[in-house]
């Protein structure tokens, strides 16, 4: 029997150090973030944030997917240069809906969190295509099979539908449309057009982004995501959000 | 359940304190117990006779 | 290798690697029309080479019962020469991204070479091939000789080792086919996050079975750090890792959080992932290959104890210095600078108490590349935590952040301190483990030790400037009020200080090519058989290296 106890002090002596690394390493996790989640009752209502559009949640799987994120961040801080640089700093209600959020840690490049409809469609597609097009000492990638690429819509629904599992408040009828919803936004003359309307706000942007509506490409999604950043709630414009959020 | 934010961020506020300050002071005592200190020199003295191998 | 397995090892080794095989076959049919069921084809293929490579060796001789009175080091070899081979590969694809911030073409077109999605590859490849590698080698090294216990069973570290590797190498093929999470330093999918938690949690496991095995009756301090790394990465995985996939045979998944708790949740895995993969774990080699390598004790062993729980503690609180002047509550971002600030005293006690180690030892340090490697280890981390303690003040922060000067300060912590540790450890275990006298060429040590530190120094000094000099031109304001610079002048303004970054990496990059091929001819050095035969030191090679005392 004393083998047994021998054995039974040693593992107990492992184990005590197990716990105690657990329980001393959790705590510090767990008081500071536990109450960011029930920190919606604090931060500012948003009423007139939107969704995503499926083009949209496709651009942005294509900015994440290319890794964007390592070079450009979508998080105005509180600084004067940075909001005089990059617009009304960004509030927390503005990414409620970023699954993940793309908030970066790096600005190789310039920020993009109100990016949306500073350029128009034809500059993008130009930089995006060969960034030295428009700005001969950019450093960034050239993205030019994006033009060429077909977008994939055949599983928009899924995403939409996991999306919702995680909490973005997407209806049956989003997620039942979700590809042709996705089409009809870069064809705003087919006659889905409405429906895409009907279901995202008539404030949605609906135009070929890429200037050929007959094929749905990875840069008209691309585009599309780039061009509603920052536009999808007017909440920082607003002084009284603004004063809100500074308390 | 509606757990209140005001709530939730003072006890973070206020037991986060206490429990830093109370498990420095047992880590502390661990560490400088007397009786403890033999053990301690063997410990760092017991990387030097491994070479024999495993004894399991 | 397979000889030392006995056949009821063989045979669980098989049927574990058919398990993967099925399991890589099932999402190659399943995932077939998504980039998934490459990943599937990959881990099927991983699986059926395991199996060939056991069947070919199935029937020679069982290992005789003597093989339990020697430590089985196998694997921790294995690890080694993996290691070596994922920070020259990391390394390489490390500089070349350097490059393409000097010149956008070197991309050379394709998709799968431009930053966004090499950076991964970069990151993972040196943090998770290079530093996980060394760390499970020289954890299994370590465990056994402070435990003076064998590990229990032959199958279990090469299932971690091997396991390990194939979610390296899923991860990185996976950032090149563009499957990524986005969370950075956590950007594989949920299937192969999935599969890194399977092998984990065993590591964690054959870790406390064979601490249970041990004589001595305390643990080395050494176990505690690695034990904090095992447990601490594996509870930060499974948490910032909580997401839900589109469908089982689909790569892409969506987090769990959003926003505000998702930039939180990633930033306290981030961080902490510095804290317990690129600093308890190290620091465990550290308390252990410092030591041994001077032949002197720990200079004060109660240090190393409250430096632990100090770092266990502190760490954790520290993630929110990541997110300054962002819609983080800024409650929580005081909190963060603060434990940030502190965290400077167990990291500080480590520091020193490693230095006040090499007293009396100086001499050794002057003369062992090996040993100094390991002390400037020591003195990058007390600068990089110092450094970061300071970055963690709002308003430098507030300079600092976005800039490379993050990069420079990551830099010197991932240079100075996590590699040099490494290397110094690998340099010391090599001829231990291959039962060589000491390295194929003590010359070549050297040659590696001032290449990395000049690497270091090169790449830091570029990336402070760099970061300096963006930071204070983001902020520079005319007189009529306006920013003086576009961000394009500052782009500009950069383009010295990448080429210089990118030289610094490139003196490192040939270091650890060197190390590689000495370490490699080290290995092939007449006496293979004599880690069989036992302890007898071989005679150096007749290559007409010089070599400096010893």
């Amino acid at each position: 029997m004393s083998i047994f106890g021998f054995h039974y002090r040693m593992e107990s002596k492992a184990i005590g150090l197990t716990i105690g690394i657990i329980v001393v390493a959790s705590i510090g996790g767990l008081v500071e973030i536990a109450p960011l989640f029930t920190i919606h009752q604090t931060v500012e209502d948003a009423p007139d944030m939107r969704v995503y559009t499926p083009l949209e949640l496709a651009g942005r799987n294509i900015y994440i997917r290319e890794g964007c994120y390592a070079c450009h961040s979508q998080m105005i801080r509180t600084l004067r240069d940075d909001v005089d640089r990059y617009g009304p700093y960004s509030l927390a209600v503005e990414s409620k809906y970023d699954h993940p959020m793309l908030w970066g840690s790096k600005r190789t490049g310039p920020d993009l969190a109100r990016i949306g409809e500073k350029y128009s469609d034809q500059w993008h597609v130009a930089h995006l295509n060969n960034p030295r097009d428009v700005v001969p000492v950019s450093v960034m990638p050239a993205y030019n099979w994006l033009m060429t690429t077909e977008l994939r819509t055949s599983d928009l629904g899924l995403h939409l539908k996991a999306q919702r599992a995680v909490g973005v408040p997407y209806t049956d009828d989003m997620i039942a449309n979700a590809a042709q919803d996705a089409f009809a936004q870069a064809n705003p003359d087919s006659p889905l057009a409405d429906g895409v309307t009907k279901r995202y706000g008539k404030a949605t942007t609906m135009r070929s982004f890429d200037g050929k509506p007959s094929v749905l490409t990875e840069m008209d999604a691309l585009v599309a995501y780039l061009q509603i950043l920052g536009r999808l709630t007017e909440a920082a414009h607003k002084p009284v959000a603004q004063a809100e959020a500074a308390k | 359940m509606i757990v209140e934010h005001a709530f939730l961020v003072g006890f973070s506020k206020s037991f986060g304190l206490f429990y830093l300050i109370a498990l420095s002071i047992a880590v502390v005592i661990y560490a400088m117990w007397p009786s403890n200190k033999k053990r301690f020199d063997d410990a760092a003295q017991s990387i030097f006779h491994d070479e024999g191998g495993p004894c399991r | 290798m397979i000889a030392q397995l006995t056949l009821i090892e063989r045979q669980r080794a098989i049927a574990i690697c058919i398990a993967v095989a099925v399991g890589g076959a099932l999402i190659m049919l399943g995932g077939r029309d998504d980039v998934m069921g490459i990943h599937g084809a990959l881990i099927f293929v991983a699986g059926m080479l395991m199996i060939f490579r056991i069947g070919m060796s199935y029937y020679a001789p069982e290992p005789s019962e003597d093989r339990l009175t020697r430590y089985y080091d196998d694997p921790s070899r294995a690890g080694i020469v993996l290691a070596m081979i994922w920070v020259v590969f990391a390394l390489a694809v490390g500089d070349w991204v350097a490059w393409q911030l000097v010149e956008p073409n070197l991309t050379f077109g394709p998709a799968w070479s431009s930053f966004g999605r090499l950076r991964p590859v970069h990151t993972t490849g040196v943090i998770f091939g290079f530093g996980g590698n060394a760390l499970i080698a020289t954890s299994f090294y370590v465990v056994q000789r402070t435990s003076r216990a064998r590990l229990p069973d032959q199958v279990t570290p090469w299932f971690v080792l091997l396991g390990y590797n194939l979610f390296c190498l899923l991860a990185v093929t996976g950032y090149l086919m563009g499957i990524t999470q986005s969370k950075e330093y956590a950007e594989p999918e949920w299937y192969v996050d999935l599969w890194l938690v399977v092998v984990w949690v065993i590591y964690f496991v054959l870790y406390l079975r064979t601490l249970a095995r041990r004589k001595e009756p305390h643990i080395y301090v050494s176990n505690w750090y690695y034990m904090a790394f095992i447990l601490v990465v594996a509870i930060l995985h499974i948490v910032n890792n909580l997401a839900v996939p589109i469908s089982l045979t689909s790569a892409k998944s969506y987090s769990a959080f959003a926003g505000v708790q998702d930039a939180m949740t990633e930033w306290w895995y981030g961080h902490n992932a510095v804290a317990f993969f690129l600093t308890a774990g190290f620091l465990g080699m550290m308390y252990y290959y410092l030591p041994i390598r001077a032949g002197r004790p720990i200079y004060s062993y109660r240090m190393s104890i409250i430096s632990f729980w100090g770092i266990t503690f502190f760490y954790m609180w520290a993630g929110s210095h990541h997110l300054h002047y962002t819609a983080l509550p800024q409650w929580v971002q005081t909190l963060g600078m603060t434990f940030s600030l502190m965290l400077l005293i167990p990291s500080w006690g480590s520091a020193g108490n490693l230095l006040l180690t090499l007293n009396g030892a100086w001499d050794k340090v002057r003369d062992d590349a090996t040993l100094r490697f390991m002390m400037v280890a020591a003195v990058f981390y007390g600068l990089t935590t110092f450094e970061g303690s300071f970055m963690a003040i709002r308003s430098v922060n507030s300079l600092s952040h976005y800039t490379d000067w993050t990069v420079g300060h990551v830099h010197a912590g991932a240079l100075g301190w996590v590699a040099m540790i490494t290397f110094g450890a690998i340099y010391a275990s090599v001829p231990w483990l291959w039962k060589r006298e000491q390295m194929y060429s003590p010359r070549l040590v050297e040659v590696h030790f001032w290449l990395a530190l000049s690497g270091t120094v090169i790449y830091v000094f570029s990336m402070w400037n760099s970061g300096i000099v963006q930071g204070l031109m983001w902020r520079t304001y005319n007189e009529g009020g306006t920013l003086a610079f576009s961000f394009i002048d500052t782009l500009v303004a950069m383009h010295p200080y990448y080429i210089a970054r990118a030289v610094g990496g490139l003196f490192f990059l040939i270091g650890g090519c060197v190390g590689a091929y000495n370490v490699w001819m080290t290995i092939l050095q007449p006496g293979a058989a004599a880690s069989q035969a036992g302890d007898v030191p071989q005679p150096p090679p007749a290559s007409g290296v010089l070599q400096p005392a010893e």
